[in-house]
């Protein structure tokens, strides 16, 4: 009987292993799939997005969602049936076994450990001393590897190999592509606020909070930057990094990603795209927007308070795209090289083109809203093609478009005259249009919780509901002309061209607060780390609790500002009408 | 070091998948009524009475079985009741280990609500462990009962190899305290490698850590008890002050040797002579040394561990969520993760959330110090411990590390007299150099 229970225990110990791979395996299978994901269910909702008065197509999607749910539970139900079924067999092992050993199993093992107690203390000593050393080392190591940024070593890296091929990456940028050129360092006009060893700033790691749009990410007016200052001075260079000197004149405000800032400039010979060092000021390169097919011979009339390079660029981190009043699109790496030009029709624009770009993944979102030929452009950002493109009955509009989350999901938000209109990132399809705007728009819109606010002069101020569309209030008591909206769950920020500032409840609409600062505001407020950044178009910057509104402090800066700041990690880039400078404390 | 954790904590959560099916609502309305959710209604206050006092009454009989009648039958037919009952009817909660989380959270939280019962089971035991020993851990604890029934052979590790790995429970034990105390989670809960077998379902992946505990019981007594379990620690602690100390017999110990190789804990102490071939003043040295260290380990410890506070808070859900919307802000052009679309989706403030995020990460640096200190503290007594010697003339249980299963008893020579099994047994001891009497 003893060799019967053996072979029993044999064979169930060789059943037991082989169903538990089988459960491992399809353990990790269920683990892998994502039943409501499959290729047919994402083309189908795309198809049903498309043409969502489609019951049968719909009814399809039920159909295929319900049996797609049914197998997966069907096959965690196997799953689970194995589950019990190993658990028998162990029972079988376990019974098989105590029998097995009846006769035995109450006799003493030999002991292996020495006798003698203390040795076998003395050994413990050793191996605990042993262990708790490598657990320990275990955890410096950990606290070591915490101090070491190796993203930027790995940058680092990449950057040796591209400085190693050097002079051919620049030849090449000047054949093919044409005008990505390098510059020479002693050519820019960069004062330091702190001296700074040269090696230090070369240890400096790139920066994880990006500002990639007008506004900041997403265009959104918000930042999650921290330890920015609240108060610097230009000429004592206090809490001043650095300030450079920008070659042309233009209205664009900063956007930073990696340790690249990006700004352009234009005049009636040249319209360029600047990178800046966030480190150091320097200016590592530019990018001319000549030699593109369609460009206009001469520069189209623009107002002086507009000018040629009013757009902010965009980036996604690996590309960084401009439009310029000519309606040139640009778009080169983070080293400077162009990678691709096209013109996409001169705006036929009484003031000059104005709109600011923005990046959603790979695609490059332009509102181009002008007297004729109105639409929403998305292209490739790695190659310019067109990806979709909404045709427009809207009005000419200086807005720019911004990302927002709408009933859970992404959408952008374009603010024209006469609409407030969301659309489908992927696709440009219409998801809701309220008709609100009148006038000339050249505010941009915000969003928080779901909600997206709006306001311009001569028309007024409203709160639409993502998810529906729904206007949810009104108000008209102050307007902005150029400056933009900023917002949190709880207030909606304004500034007007003639001095006031105020705070709408984003609840109801009604003004929670208001200052009569009595100077004009072209720039946009942001919402940084509890508080609102503006400055006036003379330089003066004003900083507001984003709770209460209450104004925490003011003061001149001394250099007329009209773009919009950008903020990272404990800085902030700002751009006035003569210089780029850089805040950190 | 962050990403490792976070694709630990990655790891850890997706544990869950199978446990809690999670699928979107279909995208669009059906006509299909939503039920409205339904919560369980709590334990009945009978069964919390039963619990208590069938958790009595089972440490009652324990101690009346180790203690008087020093017989192992009375322990099994406990832990089978144990398994029956606490386990499998009562699905493994609420239980005397999982009872700390509860406990430290109402210590450190005076909104958190501790009901009576779960504080009698965590304490009971405790007072059992002062008076006689570890006595829950015997025949009353369903972890421990169910490994102790399926137990077929006892291959023993290393006596230095199991006072190592020993401090496993210690560390277990600290990050308990630290998730409960900074409420992220109930870590215990969340990998008691037994309750999926309870319960019939469950985690598989935790499932699968339990079936191989005990496949490895079946060979080495009590894995879970010896190496995991953060109660028992806290249990040894108790059991080394306790008011009564258990003897194998009462009848005078002859140094057969035989309880000593039978105990699968490891627990019970061979005679030495207190004379070692070391030098008196070389022990005496190493015992400063390790005194002086006592105090230096605890705060390195303290220091290793509070270092690292930060990435140990990505394990509260709030710090998790604030980090992953901080990386969507970083890089807005990636997929939205499912929790910050659901964060935006409700109107999630990022304000308030960084203020709860702040408040969580101090209190997550206050206890990281505290966890860190403790764990250092726990190795340097350890090797403190291991330098003292003592001199025994007879066999002697460790009540530190005695679950109390009663298997000493039957090999007890002086137990059983009439057994014809001594004299068979006692040949296998002449191989040990056991002192004279």
């Amino acid at each position: 009987m003893r060799k019967l229970y053996r072979n029993i225990a044999i064979v169930t110990t060789i059943f037991l292993l082989a169903l538990s791979v089988m459960l491992g395996v399809s353990y990790y299978q269920m683990q892998q799939v994502s039943p409501l994901e499959t290729g047919v269910m994402e083309t189908l909702k795309e198809l049903n997005d498309t043409n969502s008065d489609n019951e049968a197509l719909q009814q399809q999607i039920r159909e295929l969602d319900l049996l797609s749910r049914k197998a997966y539970f069907v096959k965690e139900g196997q799953l689970k049936m194995g589950f019990y079924l190993l658990l028998g067999m162990a029972l079988v092992l376990v019974v098989c076994l105590n029998l097995y050993y009846r006769e035995t199993k109450n006799l003493p093992e030999k002991d292996f450990d020495p006798i003698d107690d203390w040795m076998t203390k003395s050994r413990a000593r050793k191996y605990l001393g042993w262990a708790a050393a490598v657990v320990a080392l275990i955890g410096v190591g950990f606290v070591v590897v915490q101090q070491i940024d190796w993203s930027n070593m790995f940058n680092k890296e990449i950057l040796a190999e591209v400085q190693d091929e050097g002079e051919s990456l620049e030849v090449n940028n000047e054949s093919s592509e044409g005008s990505g050129e390098k510059v020479d360092t002693l050519a820019t006009d960069s004062v330091k606020g702190e001296e700074v060893d040269s090696a230090e700033v070369d240890d400096m790691p790139e920066l994880k909070i990006a500002s990639r749009a007008f506004r900041g990410n997403n265009s959104g007016a918000t930042s999650a930057a921290r330890g920015i200052a609240t108060s610097w001075n230009l000429s004592g260079k206090k809490n001043i990094l650095w300030q450079s000197s920008i070659p042309k004149h233009g209205y664009n405000s900063p956007v930073i990603t990696g340790r690249n800032v990006f700004i352009t400039g234009a005049d009636a010979k040249a319209r360029e795209l600047y990178c800046y060092d966030v480190w150091t000021g320097e200016l590592k390169w530019t990018v001319k927007a000549d030699g593109i097919a369609g460009s206009p011979s001469s520069m189209p009339k623009v107002n002086a308070d507009t000018g040629l390079a009013a757009s902010t660029v965009a980036t996604n981190g690996e590309e960084v795209c401009a439009i310029f009043a000519t309606g040139d699109v640009i778009c080169a790496d983070m080293e400077g090289k162009r990678l691709w030009a096209k013109n996409i029709g001169v705006p036929d624009n009484h003031y000059g083109y104005a709109s600011s770009l923005l990046m959603y993944g790979n695609t490059l979102i332009i509102q181009y809203q002008n007297n004729s030929n109105a639409q929403i452009l998305a292209l490739n950002t790695k190659n310019g093609n067109t990806a979709w493109s909404k045709k427009s009955n809207d009005k000419i509009a200086w807005s720019s478009p911004i990302i927002a989350t709408l009933g859970g999901k992404s959408a952008l938000v374009v603010m024209g005259n006469p609409a407030i209109t969301a659309y489908n990132l992927g696709n440009g399809s219409e998801l809701w249009r309220v008709e609100c705007m009148s006038g000339e728009v050249g505010s941009s819109p915000a969003s928080a919780g779901g909600v997206v606010f709006g306001a311009s002069e001569y028309a007024k101020c409203v709160a639409i509901d993502g998810a529906t569309g729904e206007t949810l209030w009104e108000a008209s008591d102050y307007l902005p002309e150029c400056s933009s909206l900023a917002a949190t769950k709880d207030l909606v920020f304004c500034a007007t061209s003639y001095g006031m500032v105020c705070a709408y409840d984003a609840k109801t609409g009604e003004v929670k607060k208001e200052h009569d600062l009595t100077t004009p505001f072209y720039s946009s407020p942001v919402v940084v780390d509890g508080k609102v950044y503006l400055f006036s178009n003379s330089g003066k910057v004003y900083i507001f609790s984003a709770s209460t509104f209450d104004l925490i402090t003011s003061f001149e800066t001394g250099e007329k500002t009209f773009a919009t700041p950008a903020f990272t990690d404990g800085m902030m880039i700002v751009r006035t009408d003569k210089s780029l400078y850089c805040v950190k404390k | 070091m962050r990403k490792i954790f976070t694709i630990l904590l990655g790891i850890l959560y997706s544990f869950n998948a199978l446990a809690v099916a999670r699928f979107p609502k279909p995208d669009f309305t059906s006509g299909y009524q939503y039920p409205d959710i339904v919560h369980g209604a709590p334990n009945e206050l009978f069964w919390n009475i039963l619990d208590v006092v069938l958790l009595i009454g089972m440490m009652g009989l324990v101690v009346w079985a180790a203690y008087k009648k020093r017989g192992r039958a009375i322990i099994l037919s406990m832990s089978l009741v144990s398994v029956l009952y606490f386990g499998f009817f009562r699905s493994g909660c609420v239980c005397s280990v999982g009872s700390i989380q509860n406990v430290v959270t109402a210590a450190v939280d005076p909104n958190y609500h501790l009901p009576w019962y779960v504080l009698l089971v965590f304490l009971l035991p405790i007072v059992f462990a002062l008076l006689f020993g570890r006595v829950f851990c015997s025949g009353v604890c369903p972890l421990g009962a169910l490994q102790e029934l399926i137990n077929v052979r006892n291959f023993r590790l290393s006596r230095a190899v199991s006072a190592t790995l020993s401090m496993i429970p210690w560390i277990y034990l600290a990050f308990t305290i630290l998730y409960a105390a900074t409420r992220s989670q109930f870590l215990i809960c969340r990998l008691d490698p037994f309750i999926g077998i309870f319960r019939l379902g469950g985690d598989l992946g935790v499932m699968s850590f339990g079936i191989m505990l005990l496949v490895m019981s079946i060979f080495i007594g009590r894995p879970f008890c010896q190496f995991l379990c953060p109660y028992g620690a806290l249990l040894s602690v108790f059991s080394a002050l306790s008011w009564k100390k258990l003897e194998i017999t009462d009848k005078g110990c002859i140094n057969c040797a035989l309880c000593g190789v039978s105990c699968p804990v490891d627990a019970i102490r061979a005679p030495q002579n207190s004379r070692t071939k070391e030098e008196r003043w070389r022990g005496v040295k190493r015992i400063i040394l390790f005194a002086i260290l006592l105090p230096i380990l605890t705060v390195a410890g303290s220091v290793l561990v509070g270092t690292q506070s930060d990435a140990l808070s990505l394990a509260h859900k709030d710090v998790y969520l604030y980090e992953l919307l901080q990386r969507q802000e970083a890089n807005p052009e990636l997929d939205e993760p499912l929790e910050v679309e659901t964060f935006h989706a409700l109107g999630g403030d990022i304000e308030e959330l960084k203020a709860k995020v702040d408040d969580i990460r101090g209190d997550y640096q206050f206890y990281a110090y505290l966890i860190g200190a403790l764990i250092g503290f726990v190795i340097g007594f350890k090797l403190l411990k291991l330098s003292l010697k003592r001199g025994r003339k007879t066999y002697e249980i460790d009540m530190a590390r005695c679950t109390m299963c009663g298997k000493c008893f039957n090999y007890c020579p002086q137990n059983q007299p009439t057994r014809r099994a001594i004299s068979s047994r006692t040949s296998i001891t002449s191989k040990n150099n056991i002192p004279d009497k």
